[in-house]
């Protein structure tokens, strides 16, 4: 294993997805990773959150898929920067993140003081 | 002011999470059964919830993320969901257990149907949990649960024999009912490092936005906060050594600690420790539910913090009336809420060693923490605290299961 996979791992897989509001909108579930040749490397392409991007996430991963919808997929280009948090350069809503949020919201909003 | 003020967020973990009815339930069944001998034990659990909030109120400040996002960061989405249904578990009965405190204490001051005082409890812990800001609950709470120092009080009075009140300080085993006495060890060990502690203390300090210049407050928070905390724990088992052990008495009710207070200070000394309690048990069940809601929050991604509207962090406000909801349900069964207690420390002491090897793993990480990572001295005690919360993780339940809860 080579030192970038390791720090994938470490540094962005799991980590809090934040838009470009400062907003909090899901984790980073999985990558979706694209080989590059022949080589055997291979490029981030895309981010997985939410949804059925548990399956592989060992035996909960795959029953809260089972409970879920599709995952959210968020190309890479759209991370603005990746540390404690993994940032994104648009709001959550155009990046179809954070819907569930949205949802409560409208639920929550009806009572006083919401 | 702002020092002060943010001392309060310590106060309230310390008096409504250190001093809670598991502290209130085991300390005094503690002192009852085995008089000063137990004294050392809190020590080590004071020193340890000490060490550990430190920590991850120093990983908070520098790195902005709370204790179950560096879980799931660091053990992964299984064993993360797993420790995630362990903690929800743990709060919820814990929750429930505070609930039925506040029913109980309630119904010592007022006199009203127990059940008809579980949804008053509820309802109002709802409304002000709802209505009310962050600071201000943390002062309501904070501040009238210093009325539990009353205890302290009664220790003065009550004239304990200071040698043997030091000699409990050193750590020894009773030669009698060895395994109860390791029941109640891992029970007050259990009590001072609840794990919705950390939580909550973790998330405070990030709603709070902490940053570097806070590490100082992080510091005095955690030792003033959590030491004050230990102080209340050692006049509870004191007073319940002097007043009920030589009496024979075994407190099973909540309300018998109380009953110590009046013995030495006299009904005033009653009615304090009553509010004490109420506050004490009423701000443990708002952190509990917030705890719940937090990791539940921080677990899947979503918009959390009291701090926002509840328009404003949804999912986080329907996760902690949720948790309300559960606990009262629970409550209105009927099930005695000491029993409610003894089971969710136990099981709080198992879920310990995924909550705090995270923090552990975190605040040694160069990557993240920087200059701030843990020096030499927080290695050594947070690695020891590790080792002997390991032991005490395995070895919870089988003492449970062979003391019969305690009874021997």
């Amino acid at each position: 294993m080579t030192e970038s996979e390791l720090d994938l791992g470490l540094g962005v897989l799991d980590h809090q997805l934040v838009d470009c509001n400062g907003r909090n909108c899901g984790n980073v579930d999985d990558l979706e990773l694209t080989p590059l040749g022949d080589h055997g490397d291979s490029e981030v392409t895309e981010i997985l959150a939410g949804g059925n991007a548990w399956r592989g996430r060992g035996w909960f991963g795959r029953l809260c898929a089972a409970l879920s919808g599709d995952a959210v997929h968020v190309p890479w280009s759209e991370v603005a920067e990746v540390g404690a948090v993994v940032t994104l350069k648009r709001a959550a809503q155009e990046l179809r993140l954070g819907l569930g949020d949205d949802r409560a919201a409208r639920f929550v909003k009806r009572f006083p003081g919401a | 002011m702002k020092g002060f003020l943010q001392i309060a967020l310590g106060i309230l973990s310390a008096i409504g999470g250190f001093v809670d009815i598991g502290d209130l339930v085991f300390n005094t069944q503690a002192g009852a059964t085995f008089g000063f001998q137990l004294l050392w034990v809190v020590v080590i659990g004071v020193f340890g919830i000490v060490v550990y909030s430190e920590m991850c109120g120093r990983v908070a400040a520098i790195s902005q993320r709370p204790v179950f996002d560096l879980i799931r960061e660091r053990v992964g989405f299984g064993a993360g969901f797993g420790t995630l249904i362990a903690a929800e578990v743990v709060n919820l009965m814990t929750c429930a257990a505070e609930v039925g405190g506040v029913a109980i204490v309630l119904q010592l001051l007022g006199g009203a149907p127990y059940r008809v005082l579980i949804v008053a409890g509820v309802v109002a812990l709802m409304v002000i949990t709802w209505t009310l800001p962050f600071e201000w609950i943390e002062r309501l709470f904070g501040y009238f649960g210093l009325c539990l120092l009353v205890f302290a009080v009664a220790v003065i009075k009550l004239h304990p024999h200071w040698g043997s009140v030091a000699h409990g300080f050193v750590p020894s085993i009773s030669s009698t009912n060895k395994l109860v006495f390791f029941y109640f060890a891992v029970g007050l060990l259990g009590a001072a490092l609840t794990p919705y502690e950390v939580y909550f203390y973790s998330s405070g300090a990030v709603e709070d936005g902490w940053g570097v210049k806070d590490l100082r407050i992080n510091k005095i928070t955690s030792i003033v906060g959590y030491g004050l905390g230990g102080f209340l724990s050692f006049s509870l088992m004191i007073v319940a050594a002097v007043v009920f052990l030589p009496r024979g008495i075994d407190p099973q009710f909540l309300g018998t600690p109380a009953v110590g207070a009046m013995d030495a200070v006299g009904k005033y000394g009653l009615l304090l420790a009553l509010v004490g309690m109420l506050f004490a048990v009423g701000g443990a069940a708002i952190e509990t539910s917030f705890s719940g809601a937090y990791n539940l929050a921080q677990f899947f991604g979503w918009e959390w913090g009291k701090r926002r509207r509840p328009g404003g962090a949804p999912r986080f406000t329907i996760a902690w009336v949720v948790i309300f909801v559960l606990a009262l349900g629970i409550v209105m069964t009927g099930y005695d809420p000491v029993k409610i207690t003894e089971y969710s420390v136990i099981f709080s002491v198992v879920a310990l060693p995924l909550t705090f090897l995270p923090i552990l793993l975190v605040a040694n990480d160069a990557a993240y923490m920087g200059r701030h990572r843990n020096g030499r001295f927080s290695n050594v005690v947070g690695i020891a605290y590790f080792v002997v919360i390991l032991a005490v993780s395995l070895s919870a339940i089988p003492l449970m299961l062979l003391t019969h809860g305690g009874q021997g």
